[in-house]
This record gives C-alpha cells, structure tokens and sequence, in this order.
C-alpha cells in the first residue's frame, strides 16, 4: 500500500456543540479547498430510542439530532458533537492548521484545544479485516480504513462530501 | 455522653469543607432558591399521577397484630410507613463540573438529614429509597434548595450518563435521553420528560441555571481549576490517617509482621 503522508490536526471545543455550530465549523473547514483529506466529527451518541429502563422503546426525539448542511449535503448528526479530527497532507499541516485556528477563534468563543498528530489509525487491524476481508488494502479508499466497526453499515456512518 | 458529644460532620478548612459541612449539618438551613409546586415534582417523579392516592404494600401499622417488641416500642415509624405506602425512589446526577453535591456528599447528607432512608452511591448518581409519602416531601427540599441547580443536577432515573462529560453550550450536563432542555427565549430550564424518560404532557419549570460563579462558591467538589483537594491541608490529613489506618488495619502489618520475620528467620 502507497503511504500516505498525511497528519491529524484535533480540533477539542471546552463545550459539546449545538447542530449549528457544528454545521458553520464543518462548512467553513470545507471553504479551505481540496487539501483536506478527511474530517471526523466524534462525540456521544443520541440515541433514537431509549434503550433501557421503564421507558425502553419510546422515541427520544432529542433536538440535536438533526439533519445539517455540509457543503451542500445532508448529514445526519448522530452524536453530539466533542471533537473534530481534520486529516491534511503534511507538507500542508502547519499552513492549515492556522487557518483552522482562526475559524476555531471565531466560532468556539468559550475556548478549545487543537493539536496535531495522529489521532487515528495509520495500519488496518483485526476490525478492519472482519470487515472487509483479507487482502482488501489495495481495493478500497484508504480513507475509509478504521472508520466503521464490523457491525455498523458504512453507508449510516460515512458520508461522502466533495471539496470544493 | 450525649451532651458531651459535638458532631465535626466533616474536616476542611477551605470553603469546600465548609460547603460539606453545611450540607450535612441538619440544624443548617440551606438557602432556598426555587419554588417548585407538588404536582410538578410529583409528575416528574413519574411514581403517580397528581391527584392519585398512594399505593400501599401493607395495611397501616395501627391495624396490624404484631408480637410483642420492645424495638418497635423504641423507634418510631416515619409517616410513610404508619400509612403502609410502598417504597419509591428519586435518583440526581451531578456533573464534575462544579454541581452543588455529588455522590458522596448527598450519601452523607441524607443519613444525617433524614429519617427512613435507604440511599446508593455510584460513581456518577445518588440514589434515594424511601416510602413515596416521605420521598416527595424530600425530594421538594432537595430541588428547591442550594442543593440543586437545574444545570449541572439532574432527576436521572435510569440512564444517567453525563456526569463526567463536559458542558454544553448552554451550560448544561449532556443527556442522552434529553429530559430537560434549555429555553433560550426565557433563560430557563424545562423538564420535559419524567425522571426515566418518558414525555410530559406540560413542561415543568425548575428555574434558571446558577450562573458558574456562584456555582464555584457553593460546590463541594475539590477541582484544580477551583480549589484543589492539596490546598485543604485539614481533610488531606484526615484521608491520609483513614487510608494508612485501613491499610495496616487490613493487611493486619503489625499483627503478623512478627510471625512474618520468624518465618524469614530474623526473630
């Protein structure tokens, strides 16, 4: 497999965000053009339904799931989100992250982190292959590695969003 | 003897110990900050309707026939028990980030506080069991008072994660289930569930959120970024003497130490 010279850079808001903070991070991250490679939004997940106790079954309704805009696509937010992992090439790590920098000053007033470094996998693993098989390194995005577990669908979890 | 004794309820020297303190001395008064009526708290609750009457396990105490006991002549039922009403419980959540109470806190609180009750502590909620009469008589002083702020507490039944996790943009503890949401219009916090998560019909108010200010001042978690647990020299003191005392007391070091040594040959 052709190595990819490519760097996390974190973004750790101090506060979970609101769907509309998110949705103006996630656009303005995609206005810095084609160099970005991959971004990860993470935080807990809302549940649908409630999934244990007396009230099990019934829908939760909880208002931060809702569907956002990412560049012209629709998302379904999943989780409240915690925290950002933006993948760049290296040569371009230290040019972007300042840019991120600024965006972050603008829209997470009540303070945040942000680092560079790998924050995710960088070698397929054990999951990796229950889920596509073996020999699959050649056959798919290498984007994709490491991001959905054996049990979930890809299609519920990946969303493919051109740059502009 | 009973005279003599004087309860410390807890060491500190920083305004954390103090908060402890004040908490759990039940001749404290604690400052009331809401209004709450019993029909709201009955219908977050979730254990009946407003209006229903109590569901009862036994008949009252009065008209049963029981042996003769002398501890029965000792202690005297709480009101809840002489009606023979069952046992219900109320759960909060505290975030880490400075709630008035946490675990620990409200275990201690509720021994010295109240009469009746059986409480669990876990690592992120409190549970209280006690008859349903006496539990929302309780549970109106623990949400009206400086005990509870609509932010970082929550009525919390059965999936209570969030305690560790930090704030939302409003300010408040992350909630899977959302029983309670912010207003932005008002400033307010809305119940808009029941402690386990099933909907209300009508919203309940519970106030608006201690601003975080305040919230340092009044809280009994030690925080580095408040005032660290190292800064109380008092309650470090004591934490050290139990663990050493429960260290040695349990491994039984000075009684064994010498059959240890004769077996190693040094005695």
């Amino acid at each position: 497999m052709e190595e990819i010279k490519a760097v996390d850079i974190q973004i750790f808001p101090y506060r979970y965000l609101k769907p509309e903070t998110t949705e103006k991070i996630l656009n303005s991250i995609y206005s810095l053009g084609k160099d970005i490679i991959r971004v990860i939004i993470h935080g807990q997940s809302l549940p649908k339904y409630v999934y244990y106790g007396p009230a099990r079954g019934t829908p939760v309704n909880h208002p931060d799931r809702k569907v956002i805009n990412v560049n012209g696509k629709d998302v379904e937010l999943t989780v409240k989100v915690g925290k950002f992992i933006i993948t760049v090439p290296y040569e371009k790590s230290v040019e972007l992250s300042k840019k991120l920098d600024e965006i972050c000053k603008k829209a997470l007033p009540f303070g945040y982190s942000l680092n560079m470094g790998a924050f995710t996998k960088v070698k397929p693993t054990v999951s990796d292959y229950l889920k596509y098989g073996e020999g699959f390194e050649d056959k798919i995005d290498p984007r994709l590695i490491g991001m959905v577990d054996p049990t979930s669908r890809t299609s519920d979890k990946v969303k493919m969003i051109k740059g502009d | 003897m009973k005279e003599n004794y004087k309860p410390q309820f807890y060491p500190g020297e920083t305004i954390i110990g103090e908060n402890r303190r004040k908490h759990m001395d039940p001749n404290c008064e604690l400052k009331k900050l809401r209004e709450i009526s019993d029909d709201d708290l009955v219908r977050v609750l979730g254990h009946r309707n407003p209006g229903e009457s109590y569901k009862t396990v036994h008949p009252p105490l009065e008209e049963m026939d029981f042996e003769e006991d002398a501890i029965k002549d000792l202690v005297e039922p709480i009101e809840g028990a002489k009606e023979g009403i069952r046992v219900r419980y109320i759960q909060f959540a505290d975030s880490m980030y400075n709630a008035p109470a946490q675990p620990y806190d409200r275990a201690r609180t509720y021994m010295w506080r109240f009469r009746g009750v059986d409480t669990g502590t876990l690592s992120g909620r409190q549970v209280i069991e006690i008859r349903e009469l006496d539990l929302e008589k309780i549970s109106k002083w623990l949400v009206e008072t400086e005990i509870f702020d609509p932010a970082t507490c929550g009525m919390r039944g059965a999936t209570v994660h969030g305690h560790s996790l930090r704030l939302d943009e409003n300010g408040l503890m992350f909630d899977g289930l959302q029983r309670y949401i912010y207003d932005e219009k008002t400033g307010h916090v809305l119940y808009v569930k029941e402690q386990v998560g099933i909907p209300l019909d009508e919203p309940v108010d519970v106030g608006e959120p201690l601003p975080q200010e305040y919230l340092a001042k009044i809280t009994t978690i030690y925080r580095k970024d408040n005032i660290g647990m190292r800064e109380d020299k008092e309650a470090l003191e004591v934490v050290e003497t139990i663990h050493v005392a429960r260290s040695e007391g349990g491994f039984g070091m000075n009684s064994f130490k010498h059959d240890l040594k004769k077996r190693l040959g040094e005695e």
